[in-house]
């Protein structure tokens, strides 16, 4: 087992529409990144999700995996809440793409 | 994306209709498809579109081609199938387009809306299946969308980093009435890539270089996907440091330009690979970090820090971590460096005369070379680099995947960009043909070359009856070694020289020139040296009609340099069990 496992919590913003759930549980699958818990629920705009998930970071940098997810088009905005973090990853623009 | 507002705007039709106005007002001049039951409603606007439909015989060819047109173009290449195994069929060349960051986009037919999760005839989940290797992608059941999803779908793909986007739309949505309406402007809340570089970081790249005694531009090939080529010159030859380009960045710096040390990699020359090594700044300018470059990630260039600059932030610290991470466009990025790089050389100029020097030494002690065979046959190296200089620099090359592709890297000198087009990231077996198809359409003034292998030959060349009957005359050049000749070499060196399955036996079938003959283009064949340059002349003086030549070449020659997979660069071979010299080297 490896020390440096260690637990984050993302808040995702993504578009409400069929498949969303996939793109991202796809990509935490492909790009071999570990999910934890993950909870999906509407927000006060009904075109829009809020995704809390709980991420292992094992072998890739928090970094890695939120540039990848935003990656997805149908990622608008990411934020680490994990309780004791400091930082707020906010995604515009340097994790546009 | 066109600007203007397409005369259609607010008029009634169907879906289908709808849809070919709208790749129409994208500014397509050109797809390549073939049609089936789900896309059908389709096909019966695209009889009176101006836009060119060019009919292939398998969707994968159409894929490759859309790929092919791109990279000779920069614009978006299309191609059209039906759904089910039609769209499958696209899977190869979409995986691909993803992984050498080229803008295709890919229309598909889906089952009609009510049909969808039935298991219907020809369903395929395709918008499921290409999540993985599509920049994005959609599944249109309402005709009012099609045209915001289709300027859509050509903004993703030409924009930031490019790459594939499939547009799935469901029969009854291309049957429907609609009314058009060409959207004005894209808003994609998600969707916002960086394309000017911040300040600070430019200006802590230059200073770096400045504190370098030992820098190296490492060139991939983002900077030809970018148009960076001219600036990157003038940044270069303001440091003047040695530079590299990878297999997807050949062209993006010529060939013959002093600063040239080769391309770097698992066969990349003993200078560019050990400039890498030994560098201790990596200018690294549109490039990944590829594990074909890098061979063993964690011995690869342990003395250099890093500049990484592309446009993809999840590049940045994926595979190498970044000292100054640049997130940008690579032109806007060059043309930001050029006047910091000066202001700061004006107060440190390194001096980088022995670190040039002993690169030069390598680059002259370790040329690119290869033995002739001593039975007299033919060398598959001397006939591409023969066809390279026989066709010039003006000649757009493509490649399939294997020995030939590293020859046709290795030794033909590539002087401009956009004239080396190859899969390098898929490694798709295949590619050669097609691609090349794609690339005269884009550039029919151009001359085109496929060097092809007999084994990536017999995937794809169907699609020389569509060049045949479309006036796509191509040239081809099979390279024939009777074997997968790559597999073969890896089972020479790892295998005990045990051949299990790589033997093709395709001296004796096909026969390769009847087989052009037979689908409409000329067949040559050439096994003696001594015949080789009049071959070659005899082929570059047809051009009505495509061109296979079967070069039937010498079975055991090898790839060299290479660094075996999984190991480390400074175990760079330049012959079997031959290391370079390095006592001799001061390095």
């Amino acid at each position: 087992m490896t020390t440096n496992r260690r637990q984050h919590t993302l808040e995702v913003l993504v578009e409400n529409e069929p498949g969303v759930l996939a793109r991202v549980a796809g990509l935490f699958s492909r790009r071999a990144f570990n999910i934890e818990t993950l909870n999906v629920g509407p927000t006060e705009d009904s075109s829009i999700s809020k995704m809390i998930i709980g991420v292992a970071v094992e072998g890739h940098s928090l970094e890695q995996v939120i540039a990848q997810l935003d990656k997805l088009v149908s990622v608008i905005s990411i934020k680490d809440v994990t309780p004791k973090a400091q930082e707020v990853h906010d995604t515009q623009p340097d994790y546009q793409n | 994306m066109a600007q203007h507002v397409p005369t259609a705007n607010g008029t009634e039709m169907t879906g289908a209709t709808s849809l070919v106005k709208s790749l129409e007002a994208a500014g397509v001049d050109v797809m390549f498809g073939l049609p089936g039951g789900a896309i059908l409603p389709a096909y019966d606007p695209i009889y009176d579109s101006t836009i060119r439909h060019i009919l292939v015989r398998h969707e994968q060819g159409a894929g490759h081609a859309a790929t092919g047109y791109a990279q000779v173009t920069g614009r978006a290449g299309v191609c059209i199938a039906t759904s089910g195994p039609g769209a499958t069929n696209l899977v190869t060349p979409l995986m691909d387009a993803a992984m050498d960051s080229v803008p295709v986009v890919a229309i598909t037919g889906q089952v009609p809306s009510a049909a969808i999760g039935t298991d219907a005839f020809q369903e395929a989940d395709i918008r499921g299946i290409t999540m993985p290797f599509t920049k994005h992608n959609y599944l249109v059941t309402d005709p009012a969308e099609i045209p915001g999803v289709i300027a859509e779908a050509f903004h993703i793909a030409t924009t930031g980093r490019p790459g594939p986007v499939l547009v799935d739309v469901a029969k009854d949505a291309l049957q429907k009435m609609t009314t058009f309406n060409w959207p004005t402007s894209i808003k994609l809340a998600g969707y916002n890539p960086k394309v000017r570089p911040d300040s600070q970081s430019i200006s802590d790249a230059a200073a770096l270089i400045a504190q370098s005694s030992k820098p190296v531009f490492y060139v991939g090939g983002g900077v030809i996907k970018a148009n960076a080529h001219a600036e990157l010159r003038q940044l270069v030859e303001i440091l003047g440091a040695p530079v590299v380009t990878t297999l997807m960045a050949r062209g993006a710096f010529p060939d013959s330009h002093p600063l040239h040390m080769g391309m770097p990699g698992m066969h990349g020359t003993v200078a560019a690979v050990t400039a890498l090594q030994k560098a201790d700044l990596l200018i690294t300018l549109g490039a990944r970090f590829d594990d074909r470059v890098t061979g063993k990630l964690s011995t690869f260039a342990v003395n250099a820090k890093v500049i990484h600059a592309d446009i993809d932030p999840a590049e940045i610290g994926k595979n190498r971590h970044a000292d100054v991470a640049v997130v940008g466009d690579v032109k806007e990025t060059i043309t930001a460096l050029i006047p910091a790089l000066k202001a700061a050389l004006a107060k440190n100029q390194p001096d980088l005369s022995t670190w040039l020097r002993q690169m030069n030494s390598l680059k002259s002690t370790y040329p690119l070379g290869y033995d002739l065979p001593e039975d007299g046959s033919l060398s598959p190296q001397q006939v591409i680099e023969r066809i390279g200089k026989i066709s010039g620099s003006d000649t757009i090359f493509t490649a399939g995947v294997g020995q030939h592709q590293m020859w046709a890297s290795q030794f033909i000198s590539y002087e401009h960009p956009r004239t080396w087009l190859n899969s390098g990231g898929a490694g798709t077996m295949g590619y050669g043909v097609p691609a090349a198809m794609g690339a005269k359409v884009g550039a029919p003034n151009a001359t085109v070359w496929a060097i092809d292998g007999d084994g990536c030959f017999q995937m794809t060349n169907q699609e020389l009856v569509t060049c045949a009957l479309n006036n796509i005359p191509i040239k081809v050049a099979i390279i024939n070694n009777e074997s997968l000749g790559m597999v073969r070499q890896w089972q020479t060196l790892f295998y005990d020289s045990r051949y299990s399955n790589t033997s093709l036996d395709s001296k004796r079938v096909p026969n390769f020139p009847m087989l052009a003959e037979a689908m409409g283009c000329v067949g040559l064949a050439c096994d003696r040296p001594e015949d080789l340059d009049k071959t070659i002349e005899k082929a570059m003086s047809i051009n009505d009609q495509p061109v296979v030549v079967d070069f039937r070449v010498h079975r055991d020659a090898m790839v060299w340099p290479m660094v075996a997979a999984g190991t480390s660069n400074d175990e760079i071979m330049i012959a079997r069990a031959t290391a370079p010299d390095w006592d001799s080297q001061e390095l």
